[in-house]
């Protein structure tokens, strides 16, 4: 009370380097330099404000119509599927279900890097910014992750897109729904050029071939002003014009029907070749990296296992025989001893390591090796087996080393009480799922072992979906083809 | 002897000390990876140390060119390089410092105690030990056959002998002949390679290698 400037009531130099008196400092507000200026922008943005309005809401809409029309465009697709099946015999097999599009949200500090080496890799992901990482649609998370790696970008944290924006991301991008668009693009003019093919076709040729039951009536009531040669033509003469449009027309016909047939093939089929052959090089290449890896891993530990057991086996033999041209019989035997010991150790080891390569309890059929892994697995497992037919040995393999690598993942990393083991056959697919209780918040990560999972499973085409919030529960699902 | 043994395979490191006590000689460190194997050796200032080529953290040359660096830095430690595999290569890397006191033999060779001892031995005084399936190597893949071809069976095998880096008396006991059958031999080899006659065993291991790997 008492002694305050008006500097104390507001921090506005201006306002406070007018008098000491905040009555006059109110006062002379309205004609102040900030004022002037709040003044014209408010006046300036307003129109702006319109604008910006103006266009980002029907663009809203419009990315909310791409996204909500893609069901029924397919369903137009079907139908057209539907009539070039039974009326031209055109067999072209669905293309595959509409899904979300899982989207990942990457924590890198190479954002920039990443993001062009996606742009770079698939024409089909998004990516955008999120400070610190990117953001990605549109590319599995096995991918994204071989990318990074091969640009040596570490990915600090993986976290999975909301659902929504999962929804949004699959019905926008969905191939299918845009190469139907594309091809009722082209099929209208198509259409209505089939349509006047056959008008003329067959109508204008039906119609001239009558010419002589309508020439006289016509030229009573229309004198061929403008066309005086007509005069002098019989309707007999028009007649074979008539013929021609009629034998013309359907072969007119057949060519704009081959056309739309081809784009019927080519736009709405499962894919387009081209993409089907990237797929298949791409799988190709991964399986021949797999299988060069794992080559790798089991040199590796033949060198470092197997042959250097071994090498300590023949020293301790070597020292042995030696000791035996001295007499020193104590120490000979021991050295034995040793070498015994050594030689079973070697000999169990050798059996894992070919246990890794090919179990033969896999020969009895994949219910009962999966049953062998539940008995081995530190955390007690649940098995669910449903297959009544043998899928082939090569998915038999896959899916037993990746319920093998799932199960040591819950072992040693989700910290559950309790997990489930699911692997049903239907006919043609393999499902193998696994769930936990655990902590979740599993992710691939480059050169781990769910990360080798999904390649292998890559290789044969197959996909892995892996459900692990923060917190869990887990579940990660395996599918296989039944035949490779 | 004061040995140091670098060695990942812990069942290898452990025979390999087994031997090597058992000869009387003292390990004063046994190591997994190379940089443990160059402190060690700056510690410890061994008389020889036995390295395996492969170790961590990438398994593929650690130890060789940790073997060099120490053959710079500390000339008077000899070393003794083992590997899976001959890779002629690795040889030739480890003899260019010129200096005696070096030896490269296949895991194998250590099974054979004497063999291998006597290997740590020729070393530590200096000398120099390569493996045979090395030096058969060398010799077939050289491009002196002409030359080579005019030694004669017993010439050859004392050629390979020598370029193992025995001495000759040793050579001699290997071939159960007398020492002066064996340098009689030698003086023939070098007149029909065009070699001039060399002093040391050590030295002229190299001029025979630096013969056959040009």
């Amino acid at each position: 009370m008492g002694g305050h400037s008006g500097a104390v009531l507001n921090d506005n130099h201006i306002m406070t380097a007018s008098a000491a008196s905040p009555f006059k400092g109110a006062l002379k507000a309205p004609f102040t330099r900030r004022a002037w200026a709040e003044l014209r922008y408010t006046l300036v943005t307003l129109p702006l404000a319109f604008a910006a309005v103006a266009y980002i809401v029907p663009m809203l809409a419009n990315g909310l119509t791409w996204a909500l029309s893609a069901p029924a465009v397919r369903k137009f697709g079907a139908a057209s599927r539907l009539f070039a099946r039974g009326l031209l015999g055109e067999d072209v097999p669905a293309p595959p279900r509409l899904r979300s599009k899982p989207g990942f949200k990457l924590e890198t500090p190479d954002a920039e890097r990443l993001a062009k080496a996606v742009t770079a890799a698939g024409s089909k992901a998004r990516v955008w910014e999120t400070r610190p990482g990117v953001t990605v649609q549109g590319l599995a998370l096995s991918r994204i992750s071989e990318l990074a790696a091969a640009e040596g970008i570490t990915i600090r944290e993986v976290r999975p897109q909301s659902e929504a924006l999962n929804w949004l991301g699959g019905r926008i991008l969905d191939p299918v729904t845009w190469r139907t668009r594309c091809y009722f693009g082209a099929k209208l003019p198509l259409a209505v050029a089939g349509l006047l093919v056959a008008a003329g076709g067959w109508l204008g040729g039906l119609f001239y071939l009558a010419a002589p039951v309508w020439w006289s009536p016509l030229r009573r009531h229309f004198p061929f002003a403008g066309f005086p040669f007509l005069a002098h033509v019989t309707p007999f003469a028009v007649m074979p014009a008539g013929l021609a449009l009629l034998l013309a027309g359907p072969w007119l016909l057949h060519g704009i029907t081959e056309t739309d047939r081809r784009l019927v093939r080519g736009l709405l089929g499962p894919s387009s070749p081209a993409e089907r052959i990237r797929a298949l090089e791409e799988s190709r290449a991964r399986a021949v990296d797999d299988s060069a890896a794992r080559l790798r891993t089991i040199e590796r530990d033949l060198h470092d296992g197997t042959q250097a057991q071994l090498v300590a086996l023949a020293m301790k033999l070597g020292l042995a025989m030696d000791k035996l041209h001295v007499g020193d019989l104590a120490r000979v035997t021991q050295l034995v001893e040793d070498a015994h010991r050594g030689a079973l150790e070697a000999i169990a080891d050798l059996r894992t390591l070919a246990r890794g390569i090919h179990p033969p309890v896999l020969d009895n059929g994949l219910a009962d090796a999966l049953a062998t892994l539940v008995n081995r697995s530190a955390v007690p497992v649940e098995l669910i087996a449903d297959i009544p037919e043998r899928p082939s040995d090569a998915i038999e393999t896959i899916a037993y080393f990746s319920a093998a690598e799932l199960l040591t993942n819950v072992a040693k990393h989700s910290g559950a009480r309790h997990a489930t083991l699911e692997a049903v056959h239907v006919p043609g697919l393999l499902r193998v799922r696994v769930s936990d209780d655990g902590r979740g918040g599993a992710h691939p990560v480059p050169e781990g072992g769910l990360y080798g999972l999904a390649e292998r499973v890559r290789t044969v085409d197959g996909r892995v979906e892996i459900d692990s919030p923060r917190g869990g529960p887990t579940t990660v699902t395996v599918e296989l083809p039944s035949h490779a | 002897m004061r040995i140091v043994i670098a060695e990942d395979a812990a069942v290898i490191r452990a025979g390999l000390a087994e031997i090597i006590t058992d000869r009387g000689h003292e390990i004063v460190a046994a190591v997994g990876d190379a940089e443990a194997l160059k402190d060690a050796v700056a510690a410890h200032e061994p008389d020889v140390a036995i390295v395996d080529v492969r170790m961590p953290p990438s398994h593929t040359d650690e130890g060789l060119r940790a073997a060099i660096t120490i053959r710079r830095d500390h000339p008077g430690v000899g070393i003794l390089v083992f590997s899976q595999y001959v890779e002629t290569r690795y040889a030739a890397d480890l003899l260019a410092a010129r200096s005696g006191g070096v030896g490269y033999l296949l895991k194998d060779r250590v099974a054979n105690v004497a063999e291998f001892t006597d290997a740590i031995a020729r070393i530590a005084a200096g000398g120099t030990a390569l493996d045979p399936e090395v030096v058969s190597g060398l010799l077939n893949a050289s491009r002196h056959v002409s030359a080579l071809a005019a030694l004669t069976a017993r010439e050859h095998d004392v050629l390979a002998l020598m370029a193992e880096g025995r001495s000759n008396s040793a050579i001699a006991d290997h071939l159960i002949v007398s020492e002066r059958a064996v340098e009689k031999h030698i003086s023939n080899i070098f007149s029909k390679l065009g070699l001039p006659p060399s002093d040391s065993d050590h030295r002229r291991v190299l001029a025979v290698l630096a013969y056959l790997g040009t």
